[in-house]
């Protein structure tokens, strides 16, 4: 917490695999920038080099020119030991050991500091357990880190890192094998990381959660990296490339993304309720647009009697769910 | 059910207190097995008798045997069993693959050749010479030379294909490809030497000169104070290497130091005593198992009596006793190791974790 200035820097990073004659970078270099206590995600399509880039922060693998600044010193100076002071990390492998315990995974945390044996004192195994604490695994220490789910070991690997006791944090899609209730809890997790003053920067696949969660967002993409608050992105509209416009669209109200649908036609609506949301979203999705002119034939939205009304002509039908209204609007539609 | 196991307070404490349980019995049962290798035999001799002899109160032929031949022998039992478990479990760790082990990977073959280049090599040059004219410090140093090929191989091998099963098939073609090699170094070879061989092949426990012996004691000595020295690695290697370099580990300096540690236990081993299947893949099983840790600061003290009690016990089997019959020890440690290998290949296709 001592200085706020740029933790983590890059400096025209060039990334990308060198191997015998072909010597080739993905992209053009990369300079952006991350400050203390930031949580910042790295999005961009599959193969762009989210991966790449991480491992090259990492010094997991070389960079092909340009520089990582690490609190303003050069990482490329520094020894595996001093980096791993640093910068922690979670790569997308799966450490599937039988016979390891949560604690034993986590202690391997505390590598960089445990003498040539790995020997765990007590002030060690303080940090360790409270490490697992603040992991959300609260009496897991003995458990199998093969018998843990999914979930909680990323907590785990989480544990691990936090014990480390590293400013920085580097996760490669830490959310990605995790269901719903899962992904939430970590990313919920990383923000506390984030607000208790440690540095994050992940990549993910998950844009909601990306522009939903980060301070800031790297945008990696052909022509190199953008970076920016989420809403910076989207008013210069910096994420319209990323996608086939044709199929998918982004909306900018929530940062989730709309599936476009072939136009079917123009709808009203009647009635002011709650359940208009609702209802505007279903007819959407089927390929009607609502529209502010009175339309034949026209909806109103259930009042009391919790019933949709389909006024067609002089006709008028009605329904109990959404799923009927619109089944039944296609077919006359 | 996931949440609600509780466990003590501090469950460190009563880890520790089994686990010095556990080898207080694997101690006594070491002792139980040392004792036993040296009263029995193919020649009975009363335990009385035995005990006589060990002070030096028995008639000279009794004394020979029991100074001179069984207790040399089961001191290279131990030998065996702890070089061959240590360097196993070296490699599953190095290799993240629950089948490693110095026979199957073919690091004993690789040794085997270094020995054969050696005693079949030089034959041409030297004619009738003597095979211990050699010295056994370059016979051992060849068949480290050559453990130590293969096992930088299939760590080549390994880095590149991540199946086990087929970084295995490799290991077995690697053997069986280095066995042809030498059987064509032996239909060049004079009939000494390819004599020399033949019986150097069939390997034993019980061959050993004293002066091989020394050299045996002084390499599985440096191989255990190697291992000690790389147990901290290996609990790194366990994550795999990404993390391993990820959390501060120095990669290139480890796998020396644990190349060098597998390749002089292996090599010495096979050296000596021929190949020996199967207890290198055994023993760090039955060590996992038996302590319920990954953890190398248990398993390898773990290992080391596991593996020396193993071996003592096989050779006790192979005397038959009661009978004047010997079988081949190879055998016996074969018929130990493989249902905990099969056992180990089932488990593995269940729950798809390593170890």
């Amino acid at each position: 917490m001592e200085n706020s200035g740029e933790i983590l820097q890059l400096e025209s990073l060039k990334i990308g695999y060198a191997s015998g004659n072909y010597s080739g970078t993905i992209l053009p270099a990369l300079s952006a920038s991350v400050y203390r206590g930031e949580l910042v995600a790295v999005i961009g399509r599959n193969g762009i080099g989210k991966s790449t880039l991480l491992r090259t922060i990492m010094n997991l693998q070389p960079s092909l020119g340009g520089k990582v600044m690490i609190s303003g010193e050069n990482s490329a100076e520094f020894t595996g030991l001093k980096l791993a002071q640093k910068i922690g990390y979670i790569s997308t492998e799966i450490v599937k050991i039988s016979h390891m315990r949560v604690y034993d995974l986590v202690a391997l945390g505390r590598f960089p500091y445990t003498n040539w044996i790995g020997r765990i004192d007590h002030n060690a195994h303080v940090i360790i357990m409270e490490a697992i604490i603040k992991a959300g695994l609260a009496h897991f220490e003995n458990r199998f880190v093969s018998e843990l789910s999914d979930g909680e070991r990323q907590r785990a690997m989480i544990a691990r890192v936090l014990a480390q006791d590293t400013d920085i944090m580097i996760m490669d899609e830490p959310t990605a094998f995790l269901d719903i209730s899962g992904k939430f809890g970590i990313m919920n997790l990383m923000r506390q990381l984030t607000a208790s003053g440690r540095t994050i920067l992940f990549s993910t696949n998950d844009f909601t959660i990306a522009l939903n969660r980060a301070d800031k967002i790297w945008l990696m993409q052909e022509d190199g990296m953008t970076e920016g608050a989420p809403e910076d992105l989207l008013m210069v509209k910096a994420f319209d490339h990323l996608f086939d416009q044709a199929v998918v669209g982004f909306d900018p109200e929530d940062g989730s993304f709309i599936f476009r649908t072939e136009l079917r036609g123009e709808i009203f609506i009647e009635g002011e309720s709650d359940l208009r949301h609702w209802t505007v979203k279903a007819l959407a999705r089927a390929g009607f647009s609502v529209t502010n002119v009175k339309t034949i034939p026209y909806i109103q939205l259930p009042s009391g009697n919790k019933e949709w009304v389909l006024f067609a002509g002089g006709t008028s039908q009605s329904f109990r769910s959404l799923y009927d209204l619109v089944s039944r609007l296609k077919k006359i539609i | 059910m996931r949440h609600g196991i509780q466990f003590p307070y501090d469950p460190e404490i009563s880890h520790e207190k089994m686990r010095i349980g556990i080898f207080l019995v694997l101690g006594l049962l070491l002792v139980c097995f040392f004792c036993l290798d040296i009263f029995l035999g193919s020649v009975s001799i009363k335990p009385s008798v035995v005990f006589r002899a060990l002070f030096g109160d028995a008639d000279s032929n009794v004394q020979m045997i029991i100074t001179k031949f069984r207790i040399p022998k089961a001191i290279t039992a131990m030998l065996v069993g702890i070089a061959l478990s240590l360097s196993g479990l070296q490699m599953q760790t190095l290799f993240r693959n629950p089948m490693a082990g110095p026979y199957v990977l073919g690091v004993s073959s690789g040794a085997g050749l270094g020995v054969a280049l050696v005693v079949l090599g030089f034959s041409t040059g030297l004619g009738a010479d003597n095979f211990r004219s050699f010295g056994n410090w370059i016979l051992v140093i060849s068949a480290w030379i050559g453990a130590g090929a293969v096992t930088v191989l299939i760590m080549f091998i390994s880095s590149r294909v991540r199946d086990i099963m087929t970084v295995l098939i490799i290991g077995i073609m690697l053997a069986s490809g280095i066995s042809a090699i030498i059987s064509i170094l032996q239909y060049f070879s004079n009939e000494t030497m390819l004599k020399t061989y033949v019986l150097w092949t069939m390997g034993s426990l019980g061959n050993l000169s004293a002066g091989q012996l020394n050299v045996l004691i002084i390499s599985v000595l440096t191989g255990i104070l190697l291992s000690i020295i790389s147990i901290k690695m290996l609990n790194a290697f366990l994550i795999g290497e990404s993390y391993a370099r990820s959390i501060g580990l120095n990669i290139k300096l480890s796998r020396a130091v644990i190349f060098s540690c597998t390749s002089i236990l292996a090599g010495s081993v096979t050296a000596f005593c021929g190949p020996i299947g199967f207890i290198g893949i055994a023993v760090p099983h039955i060590a996992r198992n038996l302590f319920k840790t990954s953890d190398h600061r248990i398993l390898v003290p773990g290992t080391v009596v596991i593996g020396a009690a193993v071996m003592l016990a096989s050779d006790i089997v192979s005397q038959l006793p009661g009978s004047e019959t010997i079988l081949p020890v190879n055998s016996i440690t074969s018929l130990i190791g493989i249902p905990v290998v099969i056992w180990v290949i089932l488990r593995n296709k269940k729950d798809q974790s390593i170890f």
